[in-house]
């Protein structure tokens, strides 16, 4: 070990060898401030520009699903007589041409967009709302947990498109029974999940602390646990909905799916489908469209998960 | 004078997180001699982990080496770049022994292999052989029967086994070099003084060199030959350990050495650093310690100081050694004589005061699978009104379990528990609770965990208040908030932040603010200070006494560690196991310890002092020394005042002692 | 060790007899025109088809019908198919099958494990760099878009850009490639992410540095330390992996005209033959259940230090 040269140390005013002036505010560093965790996790979460391109198109895309069949005078289900009207290429008439007897296939697909949505968007809520709340009171009370791994046992041990085509096939196929069968097959996993997010909250030691000040379960359920489970929620529920349009392509597949002439995005794909070698674009062009929104959902339900996490604030 | 083995010079390490850089090692340099033990002292953030890391390549990902050298054998290691480089100086050259060995170990292989597969790789030796070199090194660390735990898995060890096998593991090269991470941090203390013997006697079998890492300067003067200081990513200051801890020169390790809880002196503030270390990622002016060191001159703030030498061994980064601070330096020195003039004050006399907390018989029970085990056993004590009670044990002793008996936020499963003559441990009445919780808090150790991140800390603290409806209108209740925040040190406006925003420290005392602001009488402390960094450690315990006599709180401790209560606490209980095996007067206690698991918690309790430290006997308390099949122990009064848990011949034995 | 094992067959024992009710009841909602052929159900009047239901013990009260149904399946008697296969015993219908998904499952499982696994070690070194980017693109568009579209995909353009047969023929094994890749695209997804995110996960724990700072290079400790661990909550997974190969693959089977057993459900459904519903759904329910079992046994074989912790969660 050397010390330092410093010749200059002869240079130094003597003066400076006195007792400088202490400030103790100036002794205590102190994180960055005015932080809040929503602002920093939507400023995390729309950084990415992948996000920000996704979410515009998607915002644009839902407008347009809710704007359209309200001002197109243009009915889906209108079979052409003529059957010059069949099987159109795409054109300025039809962008999306026509199916096999006649039907413009741009208006199938937003009315089929919107009935897909909806759909998704109820089983997303029924699904996470009901894991949300049973996993809540499984959480919190110890007991329930034979009578719970029980029936996840149960519901989890045999893969769930088994359970989804048995309820689809006993069932009248209609929205209801699609949205059932979805919930009953999905709720169980979300439950278990957020039961072992509330087992770990409910045993971190600030929870405790409000256990000793006697706050009111009501409140220690308000303020300490579910402000860190909306996140989770928002992310699980974004993530259904990509999900649940994939199954519900598959039931029509299967045909146990909705009804034949409704309008939905599984429906248009695989009545596309029958026609694809010929027509390929009465498949491609609803396929298009479903792909977009469910990759995007699942981007979306990503990214906010890790923008959601603490750790990636900056 | 030995050989110089190592030798890192100025080196600069930084980081780049999330787009901004930091400058985690500011130009730090060290010597490593042959055969001696190199400790670096410094608090979490000082850069002594990432500095050591440096030396075998073992930076994450995001940091690299900016400039400076690491030289040994007359290569210099700073040049590396792969990975494959790294490989012929770990191991083999330098090894290493990290901090928590439940983690060091691989959990599917069995420990044998993981120690004979770096022989095998290392020196090509044989299956066989490694196998036998293996066996002979677990034997060598002190493992009994190592045939048979060569094939055992790592869960089948305890804490300070596993911290065994890793150091065998780590040895299994003959590396010249062992750097040991605070590797007995996560242990209890009275492994930690084994693991601490175990590495002096390896070390002199082998000749290594070992640089040991850590925050606790008890441990620097029972293991190092000499130290080295670091804050804000530089040395401070180097020297022998006995220049270190008896001729510090840098007010930094001056400060350190006298804010340590073993020095306090009872009825006294114990001296603490202010505020807290400085935020790396700004550029730093003058000495960094500068902004908390009261005494701090002018220049400290414009010029950083160089390396100046207080003797052969002995150099230290501050302006206070120039020969132009001579007159500044006097000028301290008479400062410093007064404040070493102050007595002790006499122990308080509870023997006619009334019981505030009663424990009879309390036992605890929990359910682990099928199995039931106790962890707390018929345990029996007073807490009097204003006293500070302390409830020392190490991890497992089931002292924690009984502050959450007293706290009423664990079942009990025999025994009673009164708080100011009313029996708590039974359902109790809507109103009864909220006076009991009202009279009674809870302060938690980890600040990290135990306050709400999606609340302001405006709210925490208000959380009582809101409960009990101690406030008549909205600025009642601002106004107590204020208080309370006053009261802990913290400015008025910070409650608008989230706890997000502060520090481990900081946190702490927001943590004590919220038991506060209710005005409990009694106040369970589980290991508040445990988790924080030295510096702040003696600001928290200043302020939870200063709480105390402003407000006349009763305090109960919990701790691991002797040395750290004894200047707080009126009396202590020290737990084994689940049982208080002895309970007396501070004072006392330490005079006369009589179990003998007290006396080998005190025996091991590190102290900052390398005289005593040096020679110190490693104690095992070995609970086959008592003969309970034949005469059952109970728990007596030997003297009034000092209980302890015994059978008859062990009380005789006990009498004649303090005669 | 031993208790850990019983403690897990009752769970198993218990799950099944729980699948079973649930099946049983639900089943017995299935529209009661299944249980006949059409000809039947169109030449019958309501008095006959009370009758024949009747007689074929439908109608029983359901504790009878379960009876009757568990007897049946010790004695190895799973019933006969009426629509689909008419008047022949299921079991012979199964028997025929079951190689065909068996063999194509099985090729597809390995090709899976053995692309997916180095796929997302690849991704997990190359953290944020093109093959991570790929990867990523790679199982965000098999995790996002329906299977069936891109099975669809596959079949369509695969076929006619390579040339490819685009149904199965057991004799032309070049015609197998379309529907195992079919087959594996989604679990090399499955593979490479779990991998991948457990590699990231495993590089920062102290045992891997540990073993760095021992002194063993990179590779080494990939496969001896970090694969190993890896291993572990996949090995739990391969016993039913295997078992559910039996009910082969729904969709694509039926795509590519294979002639094995997971087009089976689809088929008695569509062809509303309630006896093949209900006997392929507990049996494939009952495989999966047992599946799950056998991967608690096989992670204990794995992971030592399952024996300690029995408990359930």
């Amino acid at each position: 070990m050397e010390t330092m040269k410093t010749p200059e140390i002869c240079d130094l005013p003597q003066g400076l060898f006195t007792r400088a002036e202490f400030h103790e505010e100036l002794s205590e560093e102190t994180g960055f401030s005015n932080y809040s965790y929503w602002r920093s996790t939507f400023r995390t979460f729309f950084k990415s520009n992948v996000v920000k391109v996704v979410v515009i198109l998607m915002l644009l895309l839902v407008a347009y699903t809710i704007i359209y069949p309200m001002v197109t005078d243009r009915d889906p289900y209108t079979v052409a007589l003529s059957a010059r009207e069949w099987n159109l290429p795409p054109s300025q008439e039809h962008p999306f041409g026509t199916d096999g007897v006649g039907r413009d296939i741009w208006a199938r697909v937003w009315f089929g967009t919107r009935t897909s949505l909806l759909l998704s968007l109820a089983v997303a809520v029924f699904q996470v709302g009901i894991g949300v709340i049973v996993g809540a009171i499984w959480g919190f009370y110890r007991k329930l947990d034979t009578l719970m791994f029980a029936i996840y046992n149960t519901l989890t041990n045999v893969p769930s498109t088994i359970y989804l085509v048995l309820i689809a096939y006993i069932m009248k196929p209609s929205i209801l029974t699609i949205i059932i069968a979805l919930v009953s097959t999905g709720w169980i996993s979300e439950a278990r999940w957020f039961r072992s997010r509330i087992l770990a909250l409910r045993e971190a030691d600030y929870n405790v602390a409000s256990v000793c000040l006697k706050t009111p379960p009501k409140r220690i359920i308000s303020r300490n646990v579910v402000p860190y489970l909306v996140s989770l929620i928002i992310m699980d529920a974004a993530l259904t909905i990509p999900s649940s349009i994939g199954s519900e392509v598959f039931l029509s597949f299967i045909g146990v799916g909705l009804p034949q002439d409704l309008c939905t995005l599984g429906n248009l794909v695989n009545q596309g489908r029958s026609a694809f070698l010929v027509y390929p674009y009465q498949m491609i062009c609803p396929t298009l469209i479903l792909c977009f929104i469910t990759i995007s959902f699942y981007i979306i339900g990503n990214k906010f998960a890790d923008a959601s996490d603490p750790r990636n604030h900056v | 004078m030995k050989e110089k083995i190592f030798e890192a010079k100025d080196v600069v390490v930084k980081f780049n997180l999330r787009g901004r850089t930091l400058t985690a090692i500011r130009g730090a340099s060290i010597d490593l001699y042959q055969g001696e033990t190199l400790a670096i002292v410094g608090e979490s953030g000082s850069g002594k982990s990432v500095f050591t890391k440096s030396f075998i390549g073992m930076l994450d990902k995001n940091g690299w080496v900016e400039s400076g050298s690491m030289c040994m054998d007359g290569v210099d290691f700073s040049r590396y770049k792969t990975e494959k480089e790294w490989l012929q100086v770990r191991g083999k050259k330098i090894a290493m022994v990290f901090q928590d060995p439940m983690t060091s170990l691989n959990p599917v292989k069995t420990v044998g292999e993981q120690i004979r597969e770096v022989i095998s790789y290392q020196f090509g030796t044989e299956k066989a052989e490694a196998k036998k070199q293996a066996i002979e090194l677990l034997r060598q660390v002190g493992i009994n029967d190592p045939e048979q735990r060569y094939k055992q898995y790592p869960h089948e060890f305890s804490g300070g086994m596993r911290q065994r096998v890793v150091i065998a593991t780590a040895i299994a090269c003959r590396p010249q070099i062992l750097i040991c991470d605070e590797p007995t941090t996560a242990l209890d203390v009275t492994v930690q003084a084994q693991i601490l013997q175990l590495i002096k006697k390896l070390q002199k079998e082998l000749d290594m060199s070992v640089i040991y890492i850590t925050h606790d300067l008890g441990v620097v003067a029972n293991v190092a030959d000499r130290v080295a200081v670091m804050y804000a990513g530089q040395i401070v200051e180097y020297g022998l350990a006995h220049e270190i801890f008896k001729d510090a020169r840098h007010p930094y390790t001056k400060a350190l050495l006298l804010s340590q809880p073993q020095l306090g002196v009872r009825g006294h503030d114990l001296h603490s650093i202010k505020g807290s270390p400085p935020n790396l990622y700004k550029e730093i002016k003058g000495d960094a310690f500068a902004p908390r060191n009261p005494d701090a001159m002018k220049i400290d703030y414009e010029y950083e100081p160089p390396f100046f030498k207080a003797s052969e061994t002995h150099y230290a980064k501050t302006w206070l050694l120039c020969d132009k601070a001579e007159e500044y330096c006097s000028e301290l020195a008479q400062a410093s004589a007064k404040r070493a003039e102050i007595a002790e004050a006499p122990p308080k006399d509870f023997s006619n005061a009334k019981p505030l907390v009663s424990v009879r018989n309390l036992t605890v029970n929990f359910k682990l699978g099928r199995k039931e085990f106790s962890a707390v056993r018929d345990v029996s004590f007073d807490i009097y009104e204003g006293e500070t009670f302390s409830l020392v044990g190490e991890s497992g002793s089931g002292k924690t379990t009984t502050g959450k008996a007293i706290m009423k936020i664990c079942h009990t499963s025999g025994g009673e528990i009164y708080y100011d003559g009313v029996k708590i441990n039974r359902k109790m009445k809507g109103h009864e609770l909220t006076d009991f919780r009202k009279n009674v808090q809870m302060i938690f150790q980890d600040p990290m965990s135990s306050l709400n991140e999606r609340a302001k800390v405006d709210y925490i603290i208000s959380e009582g208040l809101y409960n009990f409806h101690a406030y008549k209108n909205e600025k009642e209740r601002k106004e107590k908030v204020a208080a309370a925040m006053h009261s802990v040190g913290l400015l008025e406006e910070y409650t608008t932040r989230f706890p997000h925003e502060f520090s481990g420290g900081q946190r702490q005392r927001i943590g004590i603010a919220r038991a506060l602001a209710v005005e409990p009488r009694f106040i369970i402390a589980d290991e508040p200070i445990s988790a924080l960094d030295v510096s702040i450690r003696a600001q928290v315990i200043n302020l939870l006494n200063r709480l105390k006599n402003e407000k006349g709180f009763t305090y109960m401790f919990i701790a691991h560690d002797l040395s750290v209560v004894r200047f707080i606490s009126d009396r202590i209980a020290v737990m084994y196991k689940g049982r208080v095996v002895e309970l007396a007067e501070t004072g006392e206690l330490f005079r006369n310890p009589l179990h003998p698991y007290t006396n080998a918690l005190l025996q091991a309790a590190p102290v900052p002092d390398p005289d005593i430290e040096r020679d110190k006997e490693v104690l095992v308390y070995d609970p086959s020394v008592h003969h309970y099949e034949s005469e059952k122990p109970y728990w007596s009064e030997v003297r009034p005042g000092h209980f302890v848990w015994a059978n008859d011949p062990e009380l005789a034995e006990y009498r004649t002692r303090l005669k | 060790m031993t208790r850990y094992l019983l403690s897990k067959l009752g769970q198993a024992v218990v799950t099944i007899v729980l699948v079973v009710l649930v099946v049983f009841t639900l089943l017995r909602f299935m529209p009661t025109a299944g249980y006949f052929s059409k000809e039947q159900y169109k030449s019958m009047n309501d008095a006959e088809k009370t009758a024949y239901l009747r007689n074929l013990g439908v109608l029983d009260p359901m504790p009878v019908q379960l009876k009757n149904f568990v007897v049946g399946l010790f004695h190895g008697d799973l019933g006969r198919s009426i629509t689909l296969y008419p008047n022949m015993e299921i079991s012979n219908v199964m028997a025929e099958k079951i190689p065909y998904s068996l063999l194509l499952n099985f090729i597809s499982w390995f090709t899976a494990a053995i692309i997916g696994m180095p796929l997302g070690i690849a991704m997990a070194k190359n953290k944020s760099g093109i093959v991570d980017g790929l990867g990523t693109f790679y199982v965000v568009v098999i995790r996002a878009v329906p299977s069936i579209i891109i099975h669809f995909f596959i079949q369509v353009f695969l076929s006619k850009w390579f040339d490819l047969p685009m149904l199965f023929y057991m004799d032309q094994p070049i015609s197998w490639l379309l529907p195992i890749l079919s087959m594996s695209i989604g679990s090399i997804a499955g593979y490479a992410t779990w991998l991948r995110r457990y590699v990231v996960d495993e590089e920062n724990k102290d045992y891997i540095k540990f073993a760095r700072v021992k002194g063993l290079p990179g590779n080494f400790i990939m496969w001896r330390h970090v694969f190993r661990n890896a291993i572990v909550p996949i090995a739990i997974n391969i016993p039913s992996d295997f078992l559910l190969m039996l009910s082969g693959s729904l969709v694509i089977e039926s795509m590519y005209a294979i002639p094995g057993t997971g087009g089976l459900l689809i088929k008695s459904i569509t062809a509303m033959d309630n006896p093949m519903v209900q006997v392929l759904v507990l049996l494939y329910g009952a495989l999966s259940v047992f599946g799950v079992f056998l991967g608690d046994i096989v992670v204990s074989l794995v992971d030592p230090r399952i024996k300690l912790v029995a408990s359930n969660d």
